[in-house]
């Protein structure tokens, strides 16, 4: 990871710094405030805090007055930034230059929805910033003033902590991604921050705003990422193999599933599920009453609706190749399946036989979008057998 | 009494598979009566959920055949069709539905003797393992 953010740094530019005073959050509101009135964009991307308290929403605006009611780390994530993005831009690149602030997931689904032709980033800047977790929604909603100081200690350690996600605990994708600025604050002394440019416009809008040069934070920035990243690699190893446990076979995969009320929640919060109607809610899906009773005189008995497994195989089937891995749907799940611990573990396996990684940057093609002529002879394997039984014929 | 027979849906393109089993049938070639014929344009054009229902439905087995690498008629269907898959069947396995189920093969529309091999392995394979009960569990 740390190389790769190297590499992307020489492309890029050199690192600027903030010094403390402000705090991360004072420091990146007033940089975006910058930027606006600098021309640089114009509009701004970020959450607020909903009237009722519990919550928060994306909320576009050019108004740097309201900069200051703005929430940049949220302690939660009700809506995947991926989905903000999308509304913006799923018909054509958007009319405005908007600065997107959103944590390293949500624009790692960006970049997926952008791939699967449903966000433009042509006219976007997206930013992200070290992400130490998000905390439950549901805790979120039954107690946002504890959650929100549970929050800004997750921040100064960088580390989720007990109501975070599960999804977060595992993430290794916490800080720099393919974003055009980033904003670097764990491990930096005195609430001092790194601003990392990260793409040629990133740095073309950062230069023009005379900040300081930051390689000297680098190094103390750049060793308690790795030291974070090997905690959190830690973690993810244990629960992907908990993970594995828990669904193998037919009835582990059941057992895990077994009291899903069938809610599609998880779909519908899930960023990178896209289309208008899924197969799943229409009505090809419902399996015909007269089958029904067939499968039932054959088995002795069937689960009614019986879509269960069938409807969270199909959605592993067509998107763990995109899964960010954010945890939005085991967020959204009423019955608190662990639904993200099994979509990430697929995601990783099925990822990695395409050697392709998720929310990587645009210019990457999606695995289903390419292939090789020679590759993958096992799918077909029984080709083979069935060609050596069939040649004392020919 | 009538023992069990396997019930396999073959998801056939149009171009070649099917051609090739159309083949079988003129040169009066014998091969299994197990099997029921879905033609598809291109083998590209099967979505896993296709797979996915038909076990659901209550068929015992499925296979999926295209063009030859190189062959497909719309030049990379097959190619995509193959990466789709090789998604598929670990997960078929996780769900614990036996490999054997869920079969890919080639087939072009010369190999008539080919097919009738293709499908009598398959009506085997399938018979060997018996009726599926996966995907719909019994109670
Ligand atoms: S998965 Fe969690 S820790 Fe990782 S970027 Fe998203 S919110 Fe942050
Ligand atoms: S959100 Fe939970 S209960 Fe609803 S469909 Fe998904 S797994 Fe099932």
């Amino acid at each position: 990871m740390i190389s790769g953010e190297e590499e992307r740094m020489d492309a890029a530019g050199i690192p600027y710094m903030i010094r403390p005073g402000k705090g991360p959050e004072g420091s990146v509101l007033d940089l975006l405030g910058q930027l606006i009135g600098s021309g640089g964009a114009d509009a701004l991307l970020l959450p607020f805090r909903v009237p009722s308290g519990d919550s928060f929403a994306w909320i576009m605006f050019s108004d740097v007055s309201l900069l200051k009611d703005a929430v940049p780390f949220p302690a939660t994530m009700p809506v995947q930034g991926g989905r903000a993005l999308r509304s913006l831009t799923r018909k054509e690149k958007g009319k405005l230059r908007i600065i997107a602030l959103m944590r390293p997931c949500e624009i790692r689904a960006g970049m997926e929805l952008s791939k699967l032709g449903q966000v433009n980033t042509e006219n976007l800047i997206l930013a992200s910033y070290d992400c130490p977790g998000a905390v439950k929604l549901e805790d979120y909603v039954a107690d946002p003033v504890s959650c929100d100081s549970a929050h800004s200690e997750m921040r100064s350690r960088g580390e989720p902590s007990g109501n975070a996600r599960s999804a977060c605990s595992t993430c290794v994708d916490f800080s720099m991604v393919d974003a055009d600025i980033h904003f670097g604050y764990f491990g930096i002394k005195d609430g001092g921050m790194l601003v990392l440019p990260g793409s040629p416009a990133g740095r073309a809008l950062l230069e023009g705003l005379n900040l300081e040069e930051g390689r000297g934070l680098l190094p103390q920035w750049e060793a308690e990422i790795s030291r974070l990243a090997e905690r959190r690699a830690a973690t993810r190893e244990e629960t992907f193999r908990e993970t594995a446990e828990r669904i193998s076979g037919f009835d582990g995969m059941l057992a895990t599933f077994s009291n899903c009320i069938g809610c599609h929640n998880c779909q519908s919060a899930c960023p990178i599920c896209y289309c208008r109607l899924c197969y799943f809610d229409s009505e090809v899906s419902r399996t015909d009453p007269e089958a029904l009773i067939t499968a039932a005189e054959k088995r002795g008995g069937i689960s009614i609706p019986p879509d269960r497994i069938m409807f969270h195989t199909g959605r592993l089937a067509h998107m763990s190749l995109s899964c960010v891995s954010c945890g939005q749907c085991s967020d959204a799940c009423p019955v608190s399946i662990p639904v993200a611990d099994v979509f990430s573990f697929v995601a990783e396996r099925t990822q990695r036989a395409f050697d392709y990684k998720s929310g990587r940057s645009d210019g990457e093609a999606l695995p289903l979008r390419r292939f090789l002529k020679n590759e993958l002879d096992g799918v077909h394997e029984m080709v083979k057998d069935a060609e050596s039984e069939a040649s004392p014929n020919e | 009494m009538s023992e069990w027979q396997p019930r396999i849906l073959a998801i056939l393109c149009n171009w070649c598979s099917y051609a090739g089993a159309d083949l079988a049938g003129v040169s009066r070639i014998q091969y299994p009566p197990n099997i029921r014929v879905v033609r598809v344009p291109c083998s590209g054009r099967v979505d896993p959920l296709f797979i996915l229902k038909s076990l659901q439905a209550g068929f015992d087995g499925v296979l999926v055949s295209g063009c030859h690498p190189g062959d497909c008629h719309y030049i990379s269907g097959n190619y995509v069709a193959r990466r789709r898959f090789a998604i598929l069947k670990p997960l078929l396995e996780f769900v614990g539905i036996e490999p054997d189920r869920v079969q890919f093969s080639w087939i072009s529309a010369g190999e008539g003797e080919r097919f009738a091999t293709v499908v009598t392995k398959v009506v085997e394979d399938v018979r060997k393992l018996g009726p599926s009960k996966r995907i719909v569990k019994k109670a």
